[in-house]
């Protein structure tokens, strides 16, 4: 949490970090310029050399996924197409349906190998079960924090009985076993919207899952920005504000929001991860998303069935998850350090 | 046998397989590693003569020795989940079939010599029966000396009491083949308590002039009678030891071994029943001392203590799990393993079926016949060692089973012929873009099946709509008259080696029913025809009617499409003596193991 007056403060928050100044342009002559905390926070995170490379890594993996269809189009593979059926690979599979290639069956034309059974291209799979997983949880990071915001500073500034019930409604959607809510609900969520002889659209149970985990993942935000608020509310430039008649909306905006922004921020690259890791954890428990979507949690599943026989296929999808979340969670620490580098680790 | 029903609930075990990453090594290059074959339908031949049924003389007890077999020592069985059942007249799925070939006794029993050739003996009863009346009576006397294991002389009532509990809502989940023959498919009006209240059957349909005769009447020839009684469902229940539900908890044994400890969801202990008597069994033995049932360990674990053969793991067995699929290349790529499993055919064929009702032209049914890729499917399901091609309906356990039988050129394409089935479609004006639902068993292997089988009909202009059953109700679900579905992948295999006991169930029109495995709804009155008049044949005689009745199925109506049948391979520790494939059971033979150094 940053304390307001810190973040206000223009100048002397340089002085608070001699490091900085020591870095800060020798050669020309100090003019002392002020700078908003974006530009200081920036200043701060580019010397972190952690931070820097782990945003380099959760970056590529963006824009890995974000290109996914061009690159499996320049590749030449898709994420769908049986190779081992196909008549150009007729010794993909040995007969106990492993690859036959060493290490997984990597080679010049599946360069992560293939799927074993299926015969289908761990490269453009994992291309795309990432490309997947990272929209959705993005989508639901996205939708958690703004349900998240919303209650969180309602409650924090109105106070009194709508603290109170939004507070209650908080707590009681904590006291959600989540995983098993998880497991239980998916399978219903999906069957009330199909025909029992229609397939389940894979769209739908996108949206199902991010329905399903939004209602069951907002409430740590909103606890976090009421806390903040409350701390906030009784401040001297709010009670200014109200003095000096300005509206309730306009006091949440302008003055009571910029100064949550940090801690949202920082949880918000802290719950990304997690909700990428329980997408995860639904399909490799079966409830997420099925054959043949491809997907980060069900190769995942499979990896961990063979890994003895065939080890090479959990360590491109479990190697990839395990740098991408780690990745992600050091940048996590490094924007809060960045923000806030008086609270000690 | 039931159609297969995995029973087993995999444990979830989500997280913390991401800290094992780092230990993964690499691997070496896995094909082509394995000179040994996986068994092929020649070996299957064994399981294909007919049944002969024997005389006294065969049916007397002690069973031939096993060579170098000792006596002592316990058993280790390492099982998935629980027994299905106990109570014999609830015993119907193959792990307790194996149960009863040691603790239970029925009149008949099947007997197998070293080649697998098959006789069905006399078991309580003196032979295997006395037919007259043209086969549509049977007599049955009963040795004498045979005891439950309290002691109690086994008599006819007790035969006749074993029957006719079964008419009672107590059984539920038993065969119902001989009941039916002798009351009719509404069976259980005839006696709805069963004994429990005092009521019997009339005289002229089961008769028990004396403590040692029992007399069945039929009202048509029942040629197949001796082999029916053979299975577990009809082992015998002793009159005073039958205590209705209870009894599924803890029976009385007739057998060589009892029940002395059962803990539900953990273990079973068996131990020696002193009540048994060598002498009055031709099939049976007591070598070792016991069996301990661990009902815990899940087949990838089995698996890996079998291959390790460490301390208790010398003395165990799998009961009728297989080698996990993963692993099978760890078991045959290895000789010294290699040398400890039993492998064979099990008797299930695994089909396509057509819901008759909803695709009524025989063309497109053809056209997806033809597009299977049945190699991909046996992939899916463990490569070569869990499966084999099928070309026809009848596995090659079955009695007359032709290897080269291949009217859709299965065999010839193991991938599908495309060309031919978009022909078909195209002759059947199909239009592109036809949906089609395929409801599947929401299993690993499912799943995978579900790809090939939604990518092979994608490919000649179909939109399938694949739709996942929770595995435990799929067969409940399919097994719907008025079910939404189109395909589905099914399994069914004999009960034993008849193809009464697959035809009959699978393909008779006069056997429609809610929850009757007649899944594709196949109701031609032809095939009615065969099955009833193969029915009152000696099996020889009818085995002609048979395979006339699979030919009109398979290549004039179609109604399911055959991909593969399945393949079993089990492993057992090195110091398991005796250990075999057996051609009856389809699984370790588990009259003849015994501990060579107990």
């Amino acid at each position: 949490m940053t304390s307001p007056t810190k973040a206000e403060g223009p100048g002397p928050s340089v002085a608070l970090d001699p490091e900085l100044a020591a870095t800060t342009e020798i050669a020309v002559p100090k003019k002392l310029e002020g700078r908003s905390p974006g530009q200081l926070m920036w200043q701060r995170f580019k010397r972190d050399r952690t931070g820097m490379i782990s945003a380099g890594v959760v970056i590529f993996f963006f824009v890995v996924s974000a290109l996914a269809p061009v690159i499996s189009k320049l590749y030449g593979k898709d994420p769908y197409t049986l190779y081992a059926q196909e008549p150009e690979y007729p010794f993909l599979l040995d007969d106990f349906a492993m690859p036959s290639g060493a290490f997984g069956g990597v080679s010049g034309d599946f360069w992560f190998g293939v799927q074993p059974q299926l015969g289908r291209d761990v490269f453009t799979m994992l291309l795309y079960g990432i490309r997947n997983s990272l929209f959705m949880a993005m989508v639901l990071t996205l939708l958690c924090v703004v349900t998240g915001v919303l209650i969180g500073l309602v409650g924090g500034y109105f106070g009194g009985k709508v603290d109170y019930w939004l507070g209650r409604v908080t707590d009681f959607f904590l006291s959600f076993p989540n995983q098993l809510f998880f497991i239980a609900f998916m399978p219903i969520v999906t069957a009330m919207f199909v025909s029992p002889t229609d397939e389940t659209p894979t769209y739908l149970r996108v949206v199902a899952i991010i329905l399903v985990m939004w209602f069951l993942g907002w409430m740590p935000m909103a606890r976090l920005v009421r806390g903040s608020v409350v701390s906030l509310r009784e401040r001297e430039f709010i009670e200014a504000a109200k003095v000096s008649g300005a509206s309730r909306w306009r006091i949440v905006r302008k003055e009571i929001l910029p100064n949550v922004v940090t801690p949202i921020l920082v949880q918000a690259t802290y719950t990304l991860p997690s909700n990428i890791l329980t997408i995860a954890f639904l399909s490799f428990v079966g409830v997420g998303l099925v054959e043949p979507t491809p997907d980060w949690g069900r190769m995942f599943r499979i990896g961990a069935e063979i890994y003895e026989q065939n080890p090479s296929f959990l360590l491109f999808s479990g190697g990839a998850l395990v740098i991408f979340i780690l990745a992600f969670n050091l940048l996590g620490d490094s924007v809060r350090d960045a923000f806030d580098p008086k609270t000690g680790r | 046998m039931k159609p297969i029903r995995s029973r087993s609930v995999r444990a979830i075990a989500a997280i913390a397989v991401a800290g094992s990453l780092a230990l993964t090594g690499c691997s070496s290059d896995s094909g082509n590693e394995s000179k040994d074959r996986a068994k092929t339908q020649d070996d299957a031949a064994s399981q294909q003569k007919p049944v002969q049924y024997a005389d006294a003389a065969a049916s007397n007890g002690p069973a031939a020795e096993v060579a170098g077999a000792k006596s002592g020592g316990t058993i280790n069985v390492y099982v998935q989940s629980d027994l299905s059942h106990m109570d014999p007249g609830q015993i119907y799925v193959s792990d307790a079939g194996q149960f009863a070939n040691l603790v239970h006794r029925g009149l008949t029993n099947f007997q197998e010599d070293k080649n697998g050739n098959l006789k069905v003996v006399g078991d309580v009863a003196t032979d295997s029966g006395q037919p007259s009346d043209g086969g549509k009576t049977w007599t049955y006397k009963l040795k004498k000396g045979v005891k439950d294991e309290d002691g109690n002389v086994i008599t006819s009532k007790d035969v006749r009491h074993t029957i006719e509990r079964q008419y009672s809502k107590v059984i539920f989940d038993g065969p119902t083949y001989v009941q039916t023959w002798l009351s009719g498919a509404d069976y259980r009006k005839d006696l709805p308590d069963g004994p429990y209240k005092g009521k019997h059957l009339p005289d002229t349909v089961l008769e028990t002039p004396d403590d040692e005769t029992v007399v069945f009447h039929f009202n048509q020839p029942r040629p197949d009678l001796p082999q029916a009684l053979a299975m577990a469902g009809y082992a015998i229940v002793p009159e005073k030891q039958d205590t209705k539900e209870k009894y599924d908890k803890a029976p009385a044994a007739l057998g060589p071994y009892k029940v002395s400890e059962y803990k539900a969801g953990k273990s079973l202990k068996l131990v020696k029943n002193t009540q048994w008597d060598a002498k009055t069994d031709s099939v049976r033995h007591q070598y070792v001392d016991g069996y301990n049932f661990t009902t815990t360990i899940d087949q990838a674990s089995q698996t890996k203590r079998l291959i390790a053969d460490q301390g208790e793991a010398k003395n165990a067995i799998q009961w009728t799990d297989a080698v996990d699929t993963a692993q099978i290349q760890d078991v045959v790529s290895n000789a010294a393993v290699n040398k400890r499993t039993v492998k064979g055919y099990q008797p299930y064929v695994w089909q396509m079926s057509f819901n008759l009702d909803k695709i009524k032209d025989k063309k497109i049914r053809d056209a997806i016949t033809y597009a299977i890729p049945a190699q991909a499917m046996v992939q899916a399901d463990g490569g070569r060692y869990g499966g084999e091609i099928a070309g026809g309906l009848f596995a090659p356990t079955l009695p007359g089973f032709d290897a080269k039988y291949d009217p859709y050129g299965k065999l010839k394409k193991p991938n599908g012929d495309l060309e031919k089935a978009k022909e078909l479609i195209k002759e059947a004006g199909v239009k592109e873009g036809t949906k089609l639902t395929y409801a599947y068993s929401n299993s690993p292997r499912g799943q995978a099946q579900q790809v090939i089988i939604k990518d092979a009909l994608a490919k000649i202009g179909f939109d399938v709509q694949a739709k996942e059953i929770d595995r435990a109700t799929f067969y409940e679900q399919i097994g719907k008259l008025k079910n939404p579905y189109d395909l589905y992948m099914t399994g069914w295999g004999q009960d034993w080696p008849s193809q009464s006991t697959v035809v009959t169930p699978v393909y008779d029109g006069t056997q429609i029913a809610d929850g009757s495995p007649n899944y594709s709804h196949i109701n031609d009155p032809q095939v009615n025809k065969l099955i009833e008049e193969a029915l009152k044949l000696e099996p020889a005689e009818a085995a002609a009617k048979w395979e006339q009745a699979h030919k009109r199925i398979v290549e004039e109506i179609n109604p399911a499409a055959p991909v593969y049948y399945s393949k079993t391979i089990q492993l057992f520790g090195s110091n398991i003596g005796g250990a075999k494939y057996s051609v009856e059971s389809s699984y370790i033979d588990i009259n003849n193991v015994f501990l060579k150094q107990p």
